[in-house]
């Protein structure tokens, strides 16, 4: 009896039904939002000169059904200064919006459920680099239980792309550091398949790379050979690396398949303009496989976010120089088809996506030191609706207009999520339905 | 230990209204969206296709400490977090019986099981194990609620339930293990009778430090099994 009901319960785990959420992209191991967002969290980078200059977690207004915020900004929480402000993720309870800077390597822990319109900043961490034993850059903030997994970009020795990742418990004490292995040193993003206890990390370029201006660094043909060319698949449990993937051109962001059985991911490189599928073999070992290009490569478009549908059908690859998102059906993922192309911008650099798919949201900057300049320099973020064949903008901020800065990562936010409520609207929609 | 947003934490978390009894609604849940009333983590469920590895192959480094904290046993006995886990390492989750949430306290409460079994069946973790499952909802879960609790799960290895004599003992607990709950509330401020908490169940060591958290997606009984015998092979005296 006993068996049977335990049985039964393990089963009902592996089949629970599929819920309307959001962020496909992010940990596995972190409540997802159902519904619509109310906000959209923007990490933003201070721009000298435009309102108070420094970095900042700009709160958008996100929701239709609220007129005085939708499309609007809310708030904004300035950090002080400028520290080329990047990526950031939520804990795994998803109360904390983790934060960082690549240039001095600082990380800001911001409380988003006490308030979710107006977070605050309730913990600075600026032992990064000591506590690490020298990684530079902390990069992506990966919710895994009880901690924040962060990967570095760089190191403190050489400036170079030789890094490693660290783990901080929920209180900000730093866990532990591991180096990546001497067959492919550089790091970026990194991302968990807990079904396979795999995770795969990839490879972009250290600090005095990232942080030069970019006509700069791609006229110097030196500073161009120390890029990553690799991923790694890492037993994840054990943290250690058991293969390494040759993926040429700086692999950057990671996404795995979200459907049962589909033991894959998906990466671009930047430099060479191609999406590569991350394919578990046969016997259990990963194979990397350039399946599609990226527009035209010789044009050197530099693709950078990319955002796979949670029905894993849609690939949204959004790349710098032209503006432009590519919309890849990946049905078939070893042979990806262009859907849909559209510019959104001057310039594009990070997606979002809700779980439903139905709502897709773009900001513009890629590095202080990298975006355009004069009249190309457009910094933004568009809402977009998106049917399965187009998109249909929905609205957009100016940030230079609204002096706020450089729009990077974005994360979405709910009221009730964080109010630990349910509305009676949902219950009956849900009894009307029935 | 300065735990600088404990106490944000538990202010926010438990209300004062929370710390008198408060009469659930549950008979309002009828049609509610599943999708509303617990976490949604992934695509489907977790069905782990993998063997973990070794024991004593990896690291677990230390996570975090916890203090000790008052208990009541399931026989409505007074005892403590330390005395029920002293020299052991233990597995501790934090469930409440009304929990209806597939992904969270019936999952942890299934893997507590599985573990229970694996460890009876195992003279080697004789008196080395203790699983520990502590009720974040003192007000329905007395000590006789724990003791029906057992009873279903009629232990073979060294199992213990637990509750708290109410909020001001729960409170500093669930904010030691960072482990925040909160009631699931209608609009006009009603209580569902369930919480809105993040399955974790915790590893420690035989000094009372977290050495591994799991999660939805993680809480794997043979993983945590191999991280149970890796502390234990730590703690090995010298010969064995």
């Amino acid at each position: 009896m006993i068996r049977s009901l335990v049985r039964a319960a393990a089963l009902l785990a592996a089949l629970r039904a599929v819920a309307p959420a959001d962020e496909t992209c992010m940990s596995p191991y972190m409540p997802k939002l159902t519904g619509q967002e109310d906000f959209v969290y923007v990490w933003t980078l201070g721009v000298d000169g435009l309102g108070d200059g420094a970095d900042k977690l700009v709160i958008l207004g996100a929701n239709p059904g609220d007129p005085a915020t939708y499309g609007k900004v809310i708030s904004s929480v300035p950090v002080g200064g400028r520290h080329e402000a990047h990526h950031g993720g939520f804990s795994d309870d998803r109360r904390y919006f983790w934060a960082g800077g690549l240039d001095d390597s600082k990380i800001w822990i911001f409380d988003v459920a006490a308030d979710p319109r107006q977070p605050k900043l309730v913990r600075t961490i600026d032992t990064f680099v000591k506590d690490t034993g020298g990684v530079v850059g902390p990069h992506t903030f990966f919710a895994i239980p009880g901690r924040m997994l962060v990967t570095g970009l760089s190191n403190d020795a050489d400036e170079g792309g030789r890094t490693g990742f660290a783990e901080y418990n929920n209180e900000g004490k730093h866990v532990r550091t591991v180096w990546m292995p001497k067959d492919a040193e550089y790091g970026y993003d990194a991302r968990v398949q807990p079904r396979l206890n795999r995770m795969l990390t990839s490879s972009f370029t250290g600090h005095r790379n990232y942080m030069r201006k970019l006509p700069e660094l791609l006229g110097d043909a030196e500073a161009m050979k120390h890029f990553g060319s690799t991923m790694v698949v890492w037993d994840f449990h054990a943290r250690k690396p058991i293969q390494t993937l040759q993926v040429p051109g700086a692999p950057l962001e990671i996404r795995w398949a979200l459907q049962p059985r589909h033991d894959w991911a998906f990466t671009s490189t930047a430099l060479t303009s191609k999406l590569w599928l991350v394919e578990q073999q046969a016997d259990g070992t990963f194979r990397a496989t350039a399946v599609a290009d990226v527009g035209d490569p010789a044009k050197v478009p530099l693709p950078v976010d990319i955002s796979l549908s949670a029905d894993d059908r849609f690939l949204f690859v959004d790349s710098f120089f032209d503006g432009t998102v590519r919309v890849y059906d990946v049905s078939n993922p070893r042979a990806p088809k262009v859907v849909h192309t559209q510019q959104i911008g001057k310039q594009l650099n990070m997606v979002s996506q809700t779980w439903d798919g139905k709502r897709v949201y773009f900001s513009s900057s890629l590095l202080a030191n990298w975006d355009k300049t004069g009249a190309d320099d457009e910094q933004f973020v568009k809402a977009y609706g998106w049917d399965g064949t187009k998109l249909t903008p929905l609205w957009r901020i100016d940030f230079v207009a609204e002096k706020l800065g450089r729009p990077h990562i974005m994360r979405f936010g709910q009221e009730r999520f964080y109010k630990n409520q349910i509305y009676a609207a949902a219950a009956q929609k849900a009894v009307a339905a029935r | 230990m300065t735990r600088p947003l404990a106490p944000l934490l538990v202010l926010l978390l438990v209300p004062a209204a929370a710390a008198r009894a408060e009469a659930p609604a549950p008979g309002r849940l009828r049609g509610v969206d599943p999708a509303e009333l617990a976490p949604t983590y992934a695509v489907g469920g977790f069905v782990p296709a993998f063997e973990p590895p070794a024991p004593g192959t990896y690291a677990l480094p230390v996570v975090d400490e916890v203090a000790d904290h008052p208990l009541l046993d399931a026989d409505g006995a007074r005892t403590s977090l330390y005395a029920e886990t002293a020299g052991r390492v233990a597995v501790v989750a934090f469930v409440y019986a009304s929990c209806g949430e597939v992904a969270g306290c019936p999952l942890g409460l299934a893997t507590l099981h599985r573990l229970d079994r694996d460890a009876a069946a195992d003279p080697a973790l004789a008196g080395r194990v203790t699983l520990l499952t502590i009720s974040f909802d003192p007000e329905r879960d007395t000590p006789a609620r724990m003791a029906e609790m057992r009873a279903t799960h009629a232990p073979r290895a060294r199992w213990r339930f637990a509750t708290t004599g109410g909020e001001s003992e729960l409170a500093p607990l669930l904010a030691d293990f960072d482990q925040p709950v909160a009631k699931l509330r209608f609009e006009d401020g009603a209580w569902t009778g369930l919480y809105r908490h993040v399955l974790k169940v915790f590893l420690l060591d035989a000094r009372h430090r977290v050495r591994n958290v799991y999660g939805a997606g993680f809480l794997h009984a043979p993983l945590v099994m191999n991280d149970v015998r890796t502390l234990l092979a730590e703690s090995a005296p010298p010969g064995r």
